[in-house]
């Protein structure tokens, strides 16, 4: 499992991309990351972090179709891939393995 | 502000953006960005919107969205000279022999040049470390003699010395208002110094004036530069004369015992001075203690004891001054200006390498030597550029077809031109890189070779980095530009076809290569063989005295050995090894002054002329056997010797105008304060190098006071006990001073210490130039074997011997080698004639020389050779042919 190490930010990006499905792409992943957790992040961080996901095989992307918003830029859609969603749920099982392992009295405190 | 401009994302960032970003995400984050900007000015407002849109380009600037920097849609050659580069390792790592060889040709001729560079450099760097490098200059003077001023040709550079008058200086400051200060020092003098219980006798102790420190840029560690030299009996020692006598205390204010009268303070503590000096000392006593120890000297023009320097202020034209001299001669020193006598400025940057005046104060650089150095140099960096060209232009069939293929899918001759000029300057990076590690090795070794100490440390500067490099690359550009010539030529469809069997291009010139190759190397060898004759020629050269078995005792005009000099003498004598015993100033090989000397000419007038002066007992002759052509020596049996007889040396027989030596004796002479008759005439014996002639000599009794120098002549057998009981009965005789003592032939070897190191450097590098030349021969008769493999095969197959097989390899090289014999010839002739020009007794360069030379070069490339044929000719016949 350890190599397949994911970041805490990283993670955070995957699940957001897996939040919004479809509609994942550059400044809605930032906005639903802003109102969901209440985080600033700028587009170079996203950006990076993205690229980062992609070349290692956790995230796909495809451009959507241009229109007239954004200087007729296209936007690039993200998506989970199976590899990604595997690496997802595993790091969730860690988690919860561990958070199952912790005795009680320990957080009751 | 166009007020639509607002209201679009600024255009700076964005182009900086388009500028940096990969170009695969650049449409959609440039789409994130505008979006980002769209709504921020919805929201907050244009200025807002503006600022965070620049805020998130530079916050995007950093790796993982900058584009790659061999970016692959661009148009660029970036990705071709990737190609380029691959190719290139990999043709050096396939052919490894021919890489080696290559490489460490290449290598080699970097390292030397290298080395020759940092010699150079260093010889060039002579007293530059001198703030005032540009405004000092030194002063020279000719001594002549001439019955009326003016009546003598001009000087010529030659007959000026360094060393001077002590009035000079103070009188030039006097009437030139441009002349900042003035620094004079003596000739070294030889002190016992005596500290506590440590006593040296000191060599290199000299007199200089408190204006040393304002002149040079020696660094003075502790002491006050302005004051440390003016009180009488004040002296400055360098580091590690200090470090001799008192290790590590404070030598401030301590005071030292001279020859065990004087008492001197220290007032100060120089780091040693830099070796890159002209001259060098191991401390400087005050000028004012030896002015009051013989004051009249201070106010005579003719006392020569000075070298003066002055520093010029700034500004100010040293032509200006140099215009002025008849008239400051006349105007100070009348009756030094009736002999003729002259000074002229010279400048420090001259001092080392340029002057040709004599008596110079240190030793002094050789232009010639870094010019044969440099040339050296470059031809071991030239034969191994040969080799790489004529190894390209060889085996340029295998290269053949990958230029087939890409003429055909494209490339242009110009392109293949920069393919092959890329890989020869990426194997000649190589090579660079590994005679750096080279020379880092090396560089230990060559103090003994160069007799100074070089640092690597000296090639870290940025000059000298950039200068490497773009000689590296140069030198890439040539070795390769004639092979990338001959390649990019090949037609694609007649090597595809595969019609071009043989490589044909360039065989006359491959051949050429190798005939200069091997003329160079047989010159080489030619120049170190005579360097070596002539220097065995020097030793075996009648000297016309006897320097074996002489042991030289130094007492350094030391006072008390003076007043019991003659019961010393007798006491050395009566040692049973001992068989001779003299005493005298001067000895052959050692220092020696000139003395002023008038001589009755044949017309009975009295001549003036200045030849040097041996002042010695009535020993001195016998003991080093020097012969008389005329009358005869001093003897016991004449009283009136010892203060009105004079003996003289053919040349000054010759030059006051006697040819028959019978002639000039009982003519009368006045020298320095004597007078009396000559009373005999010497055989030229060699007092001084055999660098230059006989010179004219006067040769009179020592007057007291005079004397420094026992020369003993002793049994060659049982020297170390000898010389411990010789030790010995010193320490009885003269209890104050050390037992110093040499033996005179190894001093007088000494002087040609630069010949025999000239002639080592030689050798090492005309041996590398030879193995690079070898190496490169190798690998060519390995192409050109491989070639004939076949061949070879069938004609062993038919019947050929051995010896048939090789000659038939070997017989185009032994073509090449005699030409490059008849060449190389006169070529070293010349260039080696021209290097015995500097010797006054030079041996003949007989045809003997060249046969060893022929002999040897012939042998070493044969050798080479056949070291591939022989093998190839031996073979299987069976191995080579089967493959077909």
């Amino acid at each position: 499992m350890s190599k397949h190490h994911l970041g805490e930010f990283e993670e955070i990006v995957m699940l957001t991309v897996a939040i919004l499905a479809d509609e994942a792409y550059g400044v809605a992943i930032i906005d639903e990351m802003e109102s969901r957790l209440n985080r600033k992040v700028s587009i170079g961080a996203l950006q990076t972090v993205l690229r980062r996901l992609e070349k290692k095989g956790y995230l796909s992307s495809q451009f959507g179709e241009a229109t007239n918003m954004r200087g007729g830029k296209r936007k690039r859609y993200f998506s989970l891939t199976t590899y990604g969603k595997n690496v997802l749920t595993e790091v969730k099982e860690q988690r919860l393995s561990l958070w199952e392992a912790i005795p009680n009295f320990s957080l009751n405190k | 502000m166009n007020p639509s401009d607002i209201l679009t994302p600024p255009h700076w960032p964005s182009r900086f953006l388009r500028w940096y970003c990969h170009p695969d995400y650049l449409e959609d984050i440039e789409g994130d960005l505008i979006e980002r900007f769209e709504t921020d000015l919805a929201i907050k407002g244009p200025k807002v919107a503006r600022w965070n849109y620049t805020k998130d380009v530079f916050r995007l600037f950093r790796p993982g969205i900058i584009r790659p920097l061999s970016g692959n849609n661009q148009l660029n050659h970036y990705g071709m000279f990737k190609n380029y580069i691959k190719v290139g390792v990999r043709n050096i790592l396939r052919q490894k022999a021919f890489s080696v060889i290559n490489i460490a040709g290449l290598a080699i001729g970097i390292a030397c040049c290298l080395l020759i560079l940092l010699y150079v450099n260093d010889e060039l760097s002579y007293d530059r470390y001198n703030k005032n490098f540009d405004r000092i200059y030194r002063i020279l003077h000719t001594y002549r003699s001439a019955e009326n001023p003016g009546s003598l040709p001009p000087p010529s550079p030659e007959d000026f010395q360094v060393w001077g008058s002590a009035p000079v200086g103070p009188a030039l400051q006097a009437d030139f208002p441009e002349i900042e200060s003035y620094f004079r020092f003596t000739s070294p003098s030889q002190l016992l110094f005596q500290y506590g219980s440590k006593r040296f006798q000191e060599d290199n102790m000299v007199f200089a004036d408190s204006t040393a420190f304002q002149i040079f840029s020696w660094n003075l560690i502790s002491g006050n530069p302005k004051t440390a030299l003016k009180e009488p009996n004040s002296i400055v020692l360098t580091l590690s004369t200090a470090m001799k006598y008192f290790g590590y205390d404070d030598p401030m204010g301590k005071t030292i015992t001279i020859d065990q009268t004087e008492t001197f303070v220290v007032t100060g503590v120089m780091g040693d001075v830099p070796s890159n000096t002209h001259f060098t000392f191991d401390g400087l006593i005050s000028m004012t203690t030896f002015h009051n120890w013989r004051p009249e000297i201070f106010d005579s023009w003719g006392y020569v004891d000075f070298y003066t320097y002055f520093l010029l202020k700034e500004n100010s034209r040293i032509e200006s001054l140099e215009g002025k001299i008849p008239d400051f001669i006349e105007h100070n020193g009348p009756d030094w200006y009736k002999t003729d006598n002259t000074i002229a400025f010279e400048p420090l940057s001259s001092a080392y390498l340029h002057s040709k005046a004599s008596r110079q104060p240190g030793t002094t650089g050789s232009y010639t030597n870094i010019y044969i150095f440099s040339f050296i140099a470059g031809f071991i960096l030239l034969i191994a550029c040969i080799n790489f060209m004529n190894l390209s232009t060889a085996r340029s069939m295998e290269r053949a077809k990958e230029i087939g293929v890409r003429k055909a899918i494209g490339a242009q001759r110009h392109s293949l031109i920069v393919q092959f000029l890329l890989e020869s300057i990426m194997l000649t990076m190589l090579a660079a890189l590994l005679a750096l590690i080279l020379v880092a090795f090396v560089l230990p070794f060559t103090r003994e070779l160069s007799g100074k100490a070089l640092y690597f440390s000296d090639l870290l500067s940025w000059p000298f980095i950039a200068l490497f490099t773009g000689s590296v690359i140069f030198v890439g550009l040539i070795a390769g530009s004639y092979p990338a010539w001959v390649l990019a030529r090949f037609k694609s469809s007649q090597v595809l076809k595969g019609r071009l069997k043989s490589s044909s291009g360039g065989i006359s010139l491959r051949k050429a290569l190798v005939v200069f190759q091997f003329a160079l190397s047989m010159s080489l060898i030619v120049g170190t063989a005579v360097v070596f004759s002539q220097l065995k020629h020097l030793h075996t050269l009648d000297m016309g005295f006897t320097k074996d078995q002489m042991l030289v005792i130094d007492f350094g005009w030391d006072s008390k050995v003076q007043e019991q000099i003659a019961s010393i003498k007798t006491e050395l004598g009566k040692h049973p090894k001992v068989s001779m015993v003299s005493t005298s100033r001067a000895v052959p090989g050692a220092f020696l002054p000139d003395a002023g000397t008038r001589i009755e000419s044949a017309s009975g007038e009295m001549t003036m002329h200045n030849p040097g002066i041996y002042e010695i007992d009535q020993d001195f002759i016998p003991t080093y056997e020097i012969e008389l052509i005329a009358g005869r020596a001093f003897s016991d049996d004449f009283p009136s010797d010892t203060t009105q007889a004079l003996l003289i040396n053919e040349a000054a027989a010759k030059l006051y105008g006697y040819t028959n030596a019978e002639d000039v004796i009982g003519k009368k002479f006045t020298q320095w304060g004597r007078e009396g008759t000559v009373v005999g005439v010497v055989k030229d014996f060699n007092y001084k190098s055999l660098h230059s002639k006989v010179e004219p000599l006067s040769i009179r009794y020592a007057p007291t006071g005079a004397l420094r120098r026992f020369s003993l002549k002793v049994a060659p057998e049982g020297m170390v006990t000898t010389l411990a009981d010789l030790e010995q009965l010193w320490s009885q005789l003269v209890p104050h001073r050390p037992f110093i003592y040499s033996f005179l032939d190894d001093s007088f070897n000494r002087q040609y210490d630069a010949d025999i190191r000239f002639g080592q450097i030689f050798t090492v590098f005309s041996s590398l130039a030879i193995l690079i030349a070898c190496l490169g021969l190798f690998g060519l008769t390995t192409y050109t074997t491989a070639l004939k493999t076949k061949e070879i095969g069938i004609r062993k197959v038919l019947g050929a011997s051995l010896f048939s097989i090789v000659t038939l390899l070997s017989k185009d090289y032994i073509k090449l080698f005699l030409i490059a014999v008849l060449i190389g010839i006169p070529v070293s002739w010349f260039a080696m004639n021209s290097w015995l020009d500097n010797f006054a007794y030079k041996m003949e360069i007989g045809p003997g020389v060249f046969i060893v030379a022929a002999s040897i070069c012939l042998l070493i490339a044969l050798s080479t050779i056949s070291w591939q044929s022989v093998h190839s000719a031996l073979r299987n016949p069976v191995d080579s042919l089967k493959d077909e």
